[in-house]
């Protein structure tokens, strides 16, 4: 996981009307977004040591190259396991909602299906074309670290985690392990290791396993086009190719402006942008206030 | 008795969830005969007829592995952790052990508690039927019931007539309805108790001497109906699954970082234990007991309408979202159970209908507060229509 | 002494291929290597890497014995490989070399843990291996640590400052992880998780050995037996003193030595 921070230097916040930020804060990775007047700013990823401290880590760095400070952002939300942990910020939002939020801004409104596939957990999210959650499924237990274990799986392998996907998409015969957990898969990797099956139809079988049970979860809430994949595995051309050829849907492909590990960071700024103007419209017209 | 206000009588069924043996302890001292039960398919009138106070095992929430080498691996966590508390002779105490056959995986606990937990010669095993809504099933548990009676009468050294019978049917119906009535607090705008409240008073009387928890009952509804209520109701949040005596799971659902309500809980732990009434003054006493086991919300391991596929269960719970109105569902199960996640494919299509969102949690003995937290949050924000 | 043959132990694990250089009871060096799904190249770095620890060449070695998961896929021509010797044989053998009084040996390797119990020549008495569901329980401790952004002995030293009994799930390490995220969000100690964290594991090695009766002394190989934490909570779980062997890694591989030739 590489941590790195990027800002647009063709904005200047010193015009902006309205400075926002959202973090996302991950398991494993702590990320913000900084919006000037809906427009994307400067990013940034860390990696999460604490909660608290990776959340400061990642505004921080965001920050680092603008001269502009975490007290002249006018609204922050924080989504992500780690929200509650987080001192800063002005309201937190779950990471569903966040998905739905991030996708359709990135994808358009026709976006009604986002499948986050990270590290830890994989939800199935469905939306309207404003972003807003109509319905969620969250992986069961025993589908629990699919991506987490695609990392270990390519350090086992002495391989890229970049690289695993292409070369599991180079075989088209390849033993069939068990998808239902990857304590299993793993284990029965190994053994196809100690079978001298090939390394890259072992990388192919372990792949196809986890997109198969990717592919049930999915399944279990259903698709409604457009469908949009985002997370870590969102990368993973291994993942996504079978699972699409197993659901016989395909997703969006992904822009090349937005990271897909960026969508729910992106989402929780974009709420936060919104909550701020709610809140300023409420002020300068009170007899309006209410629910938009 | 001095005068107690609702929050101490509260707490008094809290310490009775936390210091069980204490108080089944207690009884013994008094000279009560005590019965542990698994599952709520065991006729605790029965027993109460002969002057034994049935104890339902519960969870002792410990993290462990060692009852891997007893039961499989994939067995629930409510059935494991039964199964541990008798390997560590908890539950020692105990004159004797009765259980309904019931799903596998609590039946196996039990065989654990019999083969190896030293209760060979103190347990019963009553045949209980799994098509339930059947002709035969009504006289076959009839049947069963009689041959437990008599063990009883002989394990008690007593014998019970119908009179005793009579008498335990009304304490527990009694029990039942001051139980319905509580819950019925739930459904106002304000009410003067939480769900979690409810909830911890709920589990407690399912180990309680049934006479002295009517008592304490009764002071509650009465201190609950001059009381007034609490803030006004915030998200209505409905439970149904399995069983499920973790009140952390409860107290998660009313403290999340929006204002949210526990509303109802449908399970054998909650409103399925009492949501029902025995027949009163009927001839046959083992007769209006089996029909009031039979006709209650049922387990979904034992409901199954034959050729139709129906699920009795399911009108229950629709007719408990016409009446408590929660905005949205959460399903809840054990981890490897069976019978409830097969439930709720069928379920989901009715809230659909209904336009109620829900979200499921699994169960364990640990809670996973922050993915629990942010299932049940995401929920709410799905109710509250929440957007950018 | 220096006329005796200079022999190796190889074992080629899941995780790791461990290799050890001894001479009659002296033991030379040792290497281990990550077996990363390509046991022979890990097998010749390990023998390649040993051998210049210990100042030799790999062609020097008067003989190699195989032993682990993998020992089959080692007898290939480069490698040199005399003869193997099954897992359970080489655990006993090198426990009983490493403590003369042992008589079972709880090996908690990176994806399998097993326990075994032999006599005092070190012949196999009783065998267990872990359930399926508590596969990979040191790949587990690795990859958490480095999560964490700890070393493993460093979260295995923070252990030992837990002052808060926090508890994850048992049911398999993919749960066990989950949930000690889970508890790093609500923004608990860390110490107090890298507890949580050895508990589960010591839960599962010893759900493993109810089933089997145990004979002292019980000693511990593996990785993850230099976790004084672990230890001491094994010791709590089972009510039986245990103690970790030194280079508890090399168990294995000191017993393939020792069955070199069928030698004692």
């Amino acid at each position: 996981m590489n941590e790195y921070s990027s800002v647009n230097k063709q904005l200047d916040w010193r015009r902006a009307k309205v400075i926002v930020a959202g973090v996302d804060s991950g398991a494993v990775s702590s990320k913000a977004v900084i919006l000037l007047d809906g427009q994307p700013y400067a990013f940034s990823q860390v990696r999460t040591r604490t909660p608290k401290e990776s959340a400061f880590s990642a505004i921080n760095a965001a920050l680092a190259k603008t001269h502009l400070g975490l007290q002249d952002i006018h609204y922050i939300v924080a989504t992500g396991c780690g929200r509650a942990q987080v001192p800063f910020t002005h309201k937190t939002i779950s990471e569903i909602a966040c998905s739905a939020a991030g996708a359709v801004h990135i994808w358009g409104p026709t976006v009604r299906t986002v499948l986050d596939a990270g590290g830890q957990s994989c939800k199935v999210i469905h939306c309207t074309e404003k972003g807003r959650v109509t319905a969620f499924l969250w992986n069961d237990k025993c589908a629990e670290g699919i991506g987490r274990s695609m990392e270990v799986f390519a350090d086992l392998a002495k391989k890229e985690v970049t690289e695993i996907g292409n070369i599991a998409l180079q075989s088209d015969q390849f033993p069939k392990i068990s998808d239902f957990c990857v304590v299993y898969a793993r284990s029965e990797a190994l053994d196809l290791i100690r079978s001298k099956v090939p390394l890259e139809q072992v990388i192919a079988a372990y792949h196809y396993a986890m997109a198969k049970r990717i592919s049930t979860l999915v399944a279990r809430l259903g698709v409604k086009k457009d469908f949009v994949i985002i997370g870590g595995l969102a990368k993973n051309p291994g993942i996504i190719d079978w699972l699409e050829s197993i659901l016989l849907v395909s997703s969006l492909a992904p822009k090349p402006e937005w990271d897909p590990t960026l969508t729910v960071t992106l989402g929780a700024a974009l709420f936060a942008d919104a909550f701020y103007r709610r809140q300023q419209y409420n002020i300068s017209a009170p007899n309006t206030a209410g629910k938009p | 008795m001095m005068k107690k206000g609702s929050k101490a009588i509260i707490e008094y069924f809290r310490h009775i969830t936390e210091n069980t043996h204490e108080y089944a302890k207690s009884l013994q001292g008094k000279g009560q005969l005590l019965a542990g039960y698994m599952c709520t398919h065991v006729p605790e009138e029965i027993l109460y007829a002969a002057g034994i106070i049935p104890v339902r095992i519960l969870s002792s929430h410990v993290s462990q592995a060692m009852t891997r080498s007893y039961l499989h691996e994939t067995y629930c966590s409510f059935s494991h952790d039964c199964a541990y508390q008798g390997l560590q002779h908890n539950y020692d105490y105990l004159d004797l052990l009765v259980m309904s056959s019931s799903c596998l995986h609590m039946s196996e606990a039990f065989n654990v508690w019999v083969r190896f937990a030293g209760f060979q010669q103190k347990s019963f095993l009553i045949p209980y039927p799994h098509i339930i809504q059947t002709k035969p099933a009504g006289g076959f548990l009839v049947e069963s019931f009689g041959e437990f009676k008599q063990f009883i009468e002989k394990f008690a050294k007593k014998s019970i007539t119908d009179d005793d019978l009579e008498r335990a049917i009304k304490v527990y119906n009694q029990n039942r309805r001051l139980l319905k009535r509580l819950w019925e607090f739930l459904r106002r705008d304000n009410p003067p108790i939480t769900g979690l409240e409810i909830a911890t008073v709920t589990l407690a009387s399912q180990v309680m001497d049934k006479q002295e928890c009517n008592q304490m009952l009764e002071q509650l509804i009465q201190r609950l109906e001059a009381e007034p209520g609490k803030a006004p109701s915030g998200v209505r949040l409905m439970l149904t699954g399995g069983a499920c005596d973790d009140l952390r799971i409860f107290d998660l659902i009313e403290h999340l970082n929006y204002s949210t309500n526990l509303i109802f809980i449908d399970s054998c732990t909650a409103a399925r234990y009492f949501w029902f009434e025995m027949p009163e003054d009927r001839p046959d006493k083992l007769e209006a007991i089996a029909e009031g086991y039979i006709g209650r919300i049922p387990c979904p391991a034992k409901d199954n309408v034959p050729g139709t596929g129906e699920k009795k269960r399911f009108r229950f719970i629709q007719q408990f979202i016409e009446d408590f109105k929660p905005d949205g569902v959460v399903f809840f199960y054990q981890r490897f159970c069976s019978p409830q996640p097969h439930d709720i494919v069928a379920l989901k299509p009715i809230l659909n209908k209904l336009g109620i969102p829900s979200t499921e949690l699994e169960l364990d003995t640990t809670v996973p507060i922050t993915r629990f937290g942010t299932q049940l949050e995401a929920l709410v924000e799905i109710i509250e229509r929440v957007a950018p | 002494m220096s006329k005796e043959k200079i022999l190796a132990g190889l074992d080629a694990g899941h995780v790791n291929t461990k290799v050890i250089i001894m001479r009659g009871q002296e033991i030379l060096g040792y290497c281990t290597v990550p077996t990363g799904f390509d046991v022979v190249a890990a097998a010749q770095t390990a023998l390649n890497d040993a051998s210049d620890n210990v100042g030799i060449s790999h062609g020097e070695l008067g003989g190699i014995v195989a032993t682990g998961i993998f020992r089959d896929m080692t007898k290939v021509p480069p490698l040199n490989v005399t003869s193997t010797v099954p897992e359970y044989v080489a655990d006993a053998k090198g426990a009983l070399f490493l403590n003369k009084n042992s008589r079972t040996v709880i090996d908690i390797g990176g994806n399998i843990q097993k326990a075994i119990r032999y006599d005092q020549n070190g012949n196999l008495l009783d065998v267990n291996q872990n359930d399926k569901c508590a596969d990979g329980l040191g790949i587990f401790y690795t990859t958490i640590a480095k999560a964490i952004g700890l070393s493993e002995q460093e979260m295995s030293e923070l252990a030992l400052k837990s002052t808060n009994n926090l508890f994850i799930a048992i049911q398999c390490a993919v749960s066990a992880e989950s949930e000690a995220i889970d508890l790093m969000c609500q923004g608990r100690d860390i110490a107090d998780v890298a507890d949580a964290i050895l508990r589960f594991i010591v839960e599962r090695v010893a759900d493993m050995c109810t089933s089997m009766s145990l004979t002292k002394e019980i000693v511990v190989a593996g990785g993850l037996a230099k976790s004084q934490a672990l230890i001491k909570h094994l010791s709590s779980l089972m009510k039986q003193d245990v103690s970790a062997l030194d280079i508890p890694e090399y168990v294995g591989a000191i017993g393939a030595v020792i069955s070199y030739e069928g030698g004692k």
